[in-house]
């Protein structure tokens, strides 16, 4: 049984509204997504029109997440006015294709706060 | 750069200077190779020069029953039938010179470079980012059509730092996404550690390293200088040329010592076989890439005339009239390397000696034998 | 039986009153138990009958249950000997009988009749000896002297050929080919009986030859058809003693057989006589297809006119007038030539319609025929495309833990030394 080929099974139609996501593969505790490119009001179990990439979130033994995109099929959907979606956002943000997106950056703040708490409570308890 | 180290060393391993931390070393009973790279001058604009490629490719000696031997590595567990055709006269030969055309494909060397310097670009910082995750991203751009060394593949380190990835981590994700077959994402045991490596190089498996390392390494890679380094060198230590003899690694063998001023063992054994053209060539491969030979021009004028001439794949038996004119002028032209350049004088000067005494005689008996079919 | 009839003999002698009135003699409850009222009938047909006419009482089978079938195969009574295993002189009783038993003279010693401690597993193991005849048991071989089935004999070998004169056939194996009995009718002697033998014979380098026989018993058979065989050697050469020169088709009668050559490792994928065949001759690498009637006499007869029909490669170069060149895919196709003609033809010398292409040459434009490969019967079932997708997720696994292993030394990764507290969970 072979894997569908990374150019896409799903249909495709000129007019509808594409967008570039993530879609969930992997199996259970062991998420793994393609950055794939599909219509907009599609579910994420049906066919894509093309696949651009890869995102494997877990990181690996060198404490690494690998990303793998296809920057030229994404520069031609992007064209074609393909909307974004924002995990993928931020990730082409991260790889300087995108500007950084202020979700990171609120994600960043957001966890140096809770580092900042966790080392004032951890002072505290230290000292009482 | 001094190049082989026949120290009788008491303790009978030395740890050469490796950038790594893994210390790799080689223990050959008391003999200690220490590997040299190409760190210096470039060596690429030499050994890619037509007239060096020539050379190169004519001291390798090609013998088809050897480029075309028994190969096994074709994952079938059980060997084809033959194939038979009746061919005739031209068929033959359209189909013979297909066959040098591919036995030139199998032959072709591993090429010569400088060693890679390692990448160091950062292409922005971005203090906000840091805490957003404790984990490097790397970034590989997988557009099709693009050659692996020209790839895009960058990371975003946790402190927001966005840069070029170093060979390693390129060559490790150009493996992942675009798989070559043969090599492997971690470096296989042979090579990392030097007791199966010293066992090979024992039981003279030099092609089969060099073979591997040619798989396993991009020709700058410094592991695969450092490899193909002791290799060669555990080659010549133990004139073992024949070996590698019609193999796609003579020619950097051949290279590599004349780089390193060593080519005094190989010299010394072509004169002893009897194949002083090719010992005159080497001569030439030295002038072309040291320039430091007294008669050097001599050489190089004599390499024009010896490359139209069939391969020698043995001692002369039989010779003619222009071999002895040619021949005549090989061993003037080497007498005086022997004297000027040579570091190995009296060996080599006994080996030529003896050549010359062999030379006469044949001499003699060739030319009696065209008496006597009556063409004199 | 006899001892009973005596006791009961010298009760009846004495008087009665003799035996009620002497309770210290005998005691009165003696056999009584035994005694019976019936007339006893000394004679009966045990010992009137001699013992054949009673085994055939037992064993024979009516005209009517012999067409059922009846008497035959393993539930059939055998006629057994009873006296096996009785020897004159050893009985019952263990006595010595000088003369008899033992010798009269032991040494210097005058032996003496006497009595020895009894064995109390003699009778055991007669009626062991007894049961042992009962069933009839097939011959049982070795796999490796077996031949194509059981223990009969086809495929069997029977060893070289009886020396002729001084020449002794060593280094020569036969082997039975086939084995079969025919019937003849004869004027005076009606329906006969006749067995017919092929067997092969060769030394494995070359030399082999095969033989018929034909006698009244299977062996005798055997033994003519391998001295004929033996007399009948042909010497075959073979290619870098491994397989035959080139592909070549043969027949007799309705029997076709193609004939491929393989390369070293092949083996020999082709009827089993062919093989026995190639064995002989010592031919290791070769594929055969029988095609049209399977007659065994045929089959062997095809090949071996086969093969001697061979052609060496200069022989196929001469014919030709060109040059015969070899490529070999382990050499990665080099063009090698194998032979040369003394005049090779030029282009334009060849005619149009000439077969050039060795196969179709040397096959006589005969064609094996390939069959369609169907799909297997499941692979059309829905089920199997509801497995397939099943077993994806799966494909890579054994591929992972045999590389994971070869690493770590076990299925375990990066992540286990990582979360220690998971792993003890799993051995709890």
């Amino acid at each position: 049984m072979p894997l569908p080929p990374a150019t896409g099974t799903g249909r495709y139609y000129a007019i509808a509204a594409k967008s570039i996501r993530l879609i969930r593969h992997g199996c259970t505790n062991r998420p793994f997504f393609h950055i794939s490119v599909t219509h907009r009001r599609r579910l994420n179990s049906q066919p894509v029109i093309e696949q651009l990439g890869s995102y494997d979130p877990m990181p690996n033994m060198n404490n690494e997440k690998l990303v793998a995109l296809n920057l030229d099929r994404i520069k031609h959907w992007l064209g074609k006015g393909a909307h974004v979606s924002p995990p993928v956002a931020e990730l082409l943000g991260l790889s300087g294709f995108f500007p950084i997106h202020p979700r990171s950056y609120m994600t960043a703040w957001r966890n140096r706060r809770t580092e900042r708490e966790n080392q004032a409570k951890e002072k505290a308890e230290g000292s009482s | 750069m001094s190049l082989i180290k026949l120290c009788q060393n008491s303790t009978k391993t030395i740890l050469f200077k490796c950038t790594e931390s893994q210390g790799l070393y080689i223990s050959a009973r008391k003999l200690s190779i220490v590997p040299s790279i190409y760190d210096g001058e470039n060596p690429a604009p030499k050994f890619f020069s037509s007239g060096v490629q020539i050379i190169l490719k004519r001291l390798t000696r090609p013998n088809f029953e050897k480029v075309f031997r028994k190969r096994t590595n074709s994952n079938i567990s059980v060997l084809r039938t033959p194939v038979y055709k009746f061919l005739t006269d031209e068929e033959l030969k359209t189909e013979q010179s297909n066959a040098y055309k591919s036995a030139e494909r199998l032959l072709q060397m591993p090429p010569v470079v400088k060693v890679q310097e390692p990448v160091d670009d950062v292409l922005s910082k971005d203090p906000a980012l840091v805490g957003y995750d404790s984990s490097t991203y790397l970034f590989t751009d997988i557009t099709h059509g693009v050659a692996n060394e020209h790839r895009l593949i960058i990371q975003r380190e946790p402190d927001g730092t966005l840069r070029s990835c170093d060979h390693d981590v390129r060559k490790k994700l150009n493996q992942i996404y675009f798989p070559m077959q043969g090599r492997k994402l971690r470096d296989p045991l042979v090579f990392s550690d030097p007791e199966k490596l010293n066992s090979l190089l024992e039981r003279q498996k030099y092609e089969y390293i060099l073979d591997r390392a040619c798989v396993q390494y991009e020709p700058d890679d410094p592991q695969y200088q450092k490899l193909t380094s002791i290799t060669y060198q555990h080659v010549d230590m133990n004139n073992q040329y024949d070996l590698i003899r019609s193999t796609r690694h003579f020619g950097p063998l051949a290279f590599y010592l004349t780089w390193h001023n060593s080519i005094d063992n190989l010299m010394l054994e072509l004169v002893q076989t009897g194949i002083i053209r090719e010992a005159v060539l080497l001569m030439s491969l030295r002038q072309a890439i040291k320039e430091d030979l007294v008669n050097g021009e001599e050489s190089t004028a004599l390499v024009s005339e010896i490359l139209p001439t069939r391969i020698q794949l043995s001692k002369p038996e039989f010779v003619s009239e222009e071999d002895i004119q040619l021949d005549t002028k090989c061993m003037e032209c080497l007498d005086k390397y022997i004297n000027n350049n040579s570091a190995m004088k009296s060996q080599q000067g006994l080996a030529l000696q003896g050549f010359r005494e062999y030379y006469q005689q044949l001499i003699e008996i060739s030319r009696g034998l065209q008496k006597a079919h009556g063409n004199a | 039986m006899a001892t009973k009839l005596l006791t009961i003999r010298n009760l009846l002698n004495k008087p009665l009153s003799l035996l009620m009135n002497s309770p210290h003699y005998i005691k009165p409850t003696y056999n009584l138990q035994t005694f019976s009222t019936t007339p006893i009938a000394s004679v009966n047909f045990f010992n009137k009958l001699p013992a054949e006419k009673l085994w055939k009482s037992v064993t024979s089978v009516s005209n009517a249950g012999a067409k059922k079938g009846r008497g035959k195969g393993a539930g059939r009574i055998r006629i057994r000997d009873l006296n096996r295993g009785q020897v004159i002189g050893v009985g019952k009783i263990n006595m010595l009988w000088p003369g008899l038993s033992a010798p009269v003279i032991r040494g210097r010693e005058l032996l003496k009749q006497q009595r020895l401690p009894d064995d109390p597993e003699r009778m055991e193991k007669l009626i062991k000896l007894r049961d042992s005849m009962t069933r009839f048991r097939r011959l049982k071989l070795s796999p490796i002297e077996r031949g194509w089935s059981g223990s009969r004999m086809p495929g069997r070998s029977i060893g070289p050929p009886d020396p002729v004169g001084d020449e002794e056939f060593t280094g020569f194996d036969t082997k039975v080919l086939q084995l079969r009995s025919l019937l003849i009718m004869k004027g005076n002697l009606g329906r006969t009986r006749n067995f017919q033998a092929m067997v092969v014979t060769g030394n494995g380098h070359g030399l082999a030859g095969f033989g018929f026989g034909k006698a009244k018993e299977a062996p005798s058979a055997l033994r003519k058809a391998k001295n004929r065989a033996g007399k009948k050697l042909m010497n075959f050469e073979t290619y870098n003693g491994h397989t035959v020169f080139h592909d070549f088709f043969t027949a007799f009668g309705k029997t076709k057989i193609y004939v491929q050559k393989k390369n070293e490792g092949y083996g020999l994928v082709c009827h089993r006589a062919i093989r026995e065949i190639c064995q002989a001759i010592g031919i290791k690498d070769l594929r055969a297809k029988v095609e049209g009637s399977n007659n065994l006499q045929h089959i062997v007869k095809a090949f071996f006119i086969g093969l001697l029909q061979q052609r060496t490669h200069q022989q196929l170069a001469e014919e030709k007038k060109l040059h015969l060149v070899e490529f070999r895919q382990e050499n990665s196709y080099y063009p090698t030539v194998v032979a040369s003609p003394s005049y090779v033809r030029t282009k334009d010398e060849i005619p149009k319609d000439e077969t050039l292409d060795f196969i179709n040459y040397v096959m006589n434009d005969r064609v094996i025929l390939k069959r369609k490969k169907f799909p297997r019967f499941y692979e059309t079932m829905p089920h199997y495309e509801i497995y397939l997708k099943k077993y994806e997720k799966y494909r890579n696994h054994e591929r992972i833990r045999l590389n994971l292993k070869t690493e770590y030394g076990e299925v375990k990764s990066f992540l286990t030394d990582k979360y220690p507290e998971e792993k003890k969970d799993e051995e709890a």
